[in-house]
């Protein structure tokens, strides 16, 4: 029995996941990711380190922030230059209403519709009016927080290398930690409901690795860690990770050396890092009875959703009572070398420049999430696929693709 | 929202609410990706505030990001197409989607002007994908180009991402029946009715403004950054002459052709302009 999923719904890009079972036995299975790519290290080279942040956050239409951010800390650190702190807590935050965005979308648009047996969110506005409406009351919010500091909510313009062109007035900054308040409590509502979900029973322990600082939730740097004893800063990524090609992928896939596969993402930096919560999300996690160390990879699905919570209460945080400071950027140019991390919504990110001494860009390398994520996915669609054999053709086809939606992959963002 | 706008116009021409039956059927509509951020697709399901009246008006006979199911054959009363055209099967499956919709719109800056993935059109083909790829035997890749290399489009959702604005008029027009009327001047236009203070002549920046097409409302140089051509040129816009008014700021010729290649690298105002400075 051959099974073709061609093009995967309600995932970002375009891939495929083929298999075929003979005599109650699996005989192959590949994920196949056949998203068109763009070349983005090829034409990286010979343009000039100021225009890199817009180009890269063309990459991804769900993560710009995420790419902007990594490549303008890779960029800063080849040029030897340091961001003020208001820089780096406005970067946190414009990452963290980008990651409850992505989830917010991820959750109830791409996901949820498959535990309901629905084809899409069109089904769903009879049953789930309350739901869509919360949705929309989030996202809304969220949106106009990474608008308010860069412009705008997809490829913000204000993020550039050595900080932010601009900044909005206090007032402007003060509604919008009101509005945050008003939705926290629609984010335990969603985490509450995402809980509630039919999870399938599938346990795998894999690598679990992210990046992790004393000082708080590690989203913009840190070192990376994993449950296995990997602790290194992110200068050494090279040194344990390696990045090959694929012949029947464009997407290049990601190893730890001598090892293999690991998970990156939500569901990764919970079970590493749960402590570093905010308290709210810390609280909700446990009403809903969550423990971590936690291997059911549909369990990312939960994991998302206390990020909402994480993400909404930590950043009225940040933004309550702060004084931003007027912004000037002052940049030498010189030549350099820079590797930053940083975890998109998906889990780590890393991007790798090298500069001439007229800081145009000779050399670019940009490994994704879903990089990192492409052979533990694989691995783990053919576990599953052993664990639900003797069902027919369409139920295991529908299990690959929640499974393949629970690791919330952006093929976009993997072939670039 | 657009529903409101419906019957707004029913009112204005006096039609009887009967008519209000025409809307039941909903515009059979199509949304097709090629190499891009999906940015575009991102932006249309979640159309912001007006998402339930989006989502409620139209039939969605293949969007991938919103519905599993679906088929690409059509036929389509609207086909959204973003994207860069960068493999053959897309030239080849744009062609059928052209025949089998009555309206086919390019949205975002790589189906309408090459976007960011045009890049690589400035650079020779094997130089730029010998740098990511050792083995380029199952790579297929073609020279990037815009929708519009291949066939007729009938009207373009400008922008990267996509203006609210156009994306909004695009939609009533199908639902109501009439011409899309688009924005067809500068950034300059938006920058004076924001009150800003002019970038380029106050405080010597290279804005890309005056040749840029509008609907971000001048964003920008609002953020006091110089305009980065995202939504790509104006129609006939005299790119050269801005180029020449960069050089005498004391802008390098390379830096120039940086600005002309970011967005529109294969549009003629700009690819024009970038050649003139080229050697």
């Amino acid at each position: 029995m051959k099974i073709n999923i061609d093009y995967i719904a309600r995932v970002e890009g375009e891939g495929a996941v083929k298999l075929d079972i003979e005599d109650g036995t699996l005989k192959d299975l590949k994920l196949n990711i056949w998203e068109p790519p763009r070349f983005f290290e090829g034409f990286l080279c010979n343009r000039s380190y100021d225009e890199v942040p817009d180009i890269v956050a063309r990459i991804c239409g769900i993560c710009p922030v995420s790419h902007m951010t990594t490549a303008i800390r890779a960029l800063e650190k080849a040029l030897g230059f340091t961001p003020s702190r208001d820089s780096i807590t406005l970067r946190r935050v414009m990452a963290l209403s980008q990651i409850v965005s992505s989830h917010l979308v991820h959750l109830y648009m791409l996901a949820l519709p498959d535990y309901h047996r629905l084809c899409s969110i069109l089904d769903m506005f009879s049953r789930f009016e309350s739901e869509i409406k919360r949705l929309n009351r989030m996202k809304e919010v969220v949106n106009k927080v990474t608008a308010l500091f860069g412009g705008r909510p997809l490829h913000p313009v204000s993020m550039v290398v050595g900080g932010f062109t601009s900044l909005p007035p206090r007032d402007k900054i003060e509604k919008i930690v009101g509005e945050l308040e008003n939705i926290k409590d629609d984010a335990k509502e969603t985490l509450k409901m995402v809980s509630a979900l039919p999870f399938p029973d599938f346990t795998y322990n894999t690598e679990y690795v992210a990046i992790s600082s004393p000082a708080h939730y590690a989203i913009n740097g840190g070192i990376i860690v994993s449950q296995n004893g990997i602790r290194m800063e992110e200068d050494e990524y090279y040194s344990i990770f390696e990045e090959d090609e694929i012949s029947y992928s464009n997407a290049k896939r990601t190893v730890i050396k001598g090892k293999g596969s690991f998970m990156v993402g939500a569901l990764a930096r919970l079970n590493l890092k749960f402590n570093m919560l905010h308290r709210d999300a810390k609280k909700a996690a446990e009403e809903i009875g969550f423990k971590v160390p936690d291997y059911n990879p549909f369990h990312n699905n939960l994991a998302q959703a206390i990020e909402i919570v994480h993400g909404i209460s930590e950043c009225r945080e940040l933004l309550e009572g702060v004084h931003f400071k007027k912004p000037e950027i002052v940049i030498k140019v010189r030549e350099g070398e820079g590797i930053a991390i940083t975890e998109a919504p998906r889990g780590l990110l890393c991007h790798h420049y090298v500069l001439n001494r007229r800081g145009v860009v000779e050399r670019a390398n940009i490994v994704t999430p879903t990089a990192h994520n492409f052979l533990g996915l694989e691995e783990n669609l053919k576990r599953l696929v052993q664990q639900y054999i003797h069902e027919d053709k369409e139920e295991i086809a529908l299990k690959c693709e929640m499974l393949v939606r629970a690791y919330d992959p952006c093929f976009s963002c993997s072939v670039h | 929202m657009v529903y409101c706008f419906y019957k707004f116009i029913l009112k204005m021409f006096h039609c009887p609410e009967e008519e209000e039956v025409v809307l039941k059927k909903k515009p059979r509509l199509g949304f097709f990706k090629y190499s891009c951020c999906a940015g575009c697709e991102f932006q249309f399901i979640y159309f912001q505030k007006y998402i339930i009246e989006t989502l409620n008006n139209f039939e969605f006979v293949f969007c991938k990001m919103v519905t599993s199911g679906g088929t690409p054959e059509g036929p389509f009363d609207i086909a959204l197409v973003e994207g860069t055209v960068t493999e053959s099967w897309q030239a080849d499956e744009l062609k059928k989607i052209r025949e089998r919709s009555t309206y086919l719109f390019a949205i975002g800056s790589c189906a309408i002007n090459g976007g960011i993935p045009a890049i690589k059109s400035i650079h020779p083909e094997l130089e730029v994908e010998k740098r990511v790829y050792h083995d380029l035997s199952a790579i297929h890749s073609i020279r990037p180009s815009a929708i519009d290399a291949y066939v007729h489009v009938d009207g373009f959702i400008m922008g990267c991402p996509p203006g609210e604005r156009d994306l909004y008029e695009a939609l009533t027009s199908v639902l109501s029946g009439k011409k899309p009327d688009f924005l067809e001047y500068s950034v300059c236009i938006e920058c004076k009715l924001q009150g800003n203070i002019c970038l380029l002549v106050a405080h010597n920046m290279p804005c890309m403004g005056p040749v840029t097409n509008a609907g971000c409302g001048a964003l920008c140089p609002s953020y006091n950054r110089g305009c980065y051509s995202c939504w790509g040129p104006m129609r006939q816009a005299n790119a050269l002459a801005l180029a020449k008014k960069f050089r005498s700021m004391g802008v390098s010729s390379e830096d120039i052709i940086r600005k002309f290649t970011l967005f529109g690298s294969v549009t003629t105002e700009f690819r024009k302009t970038a050649e003139f400075y080229e050697d």
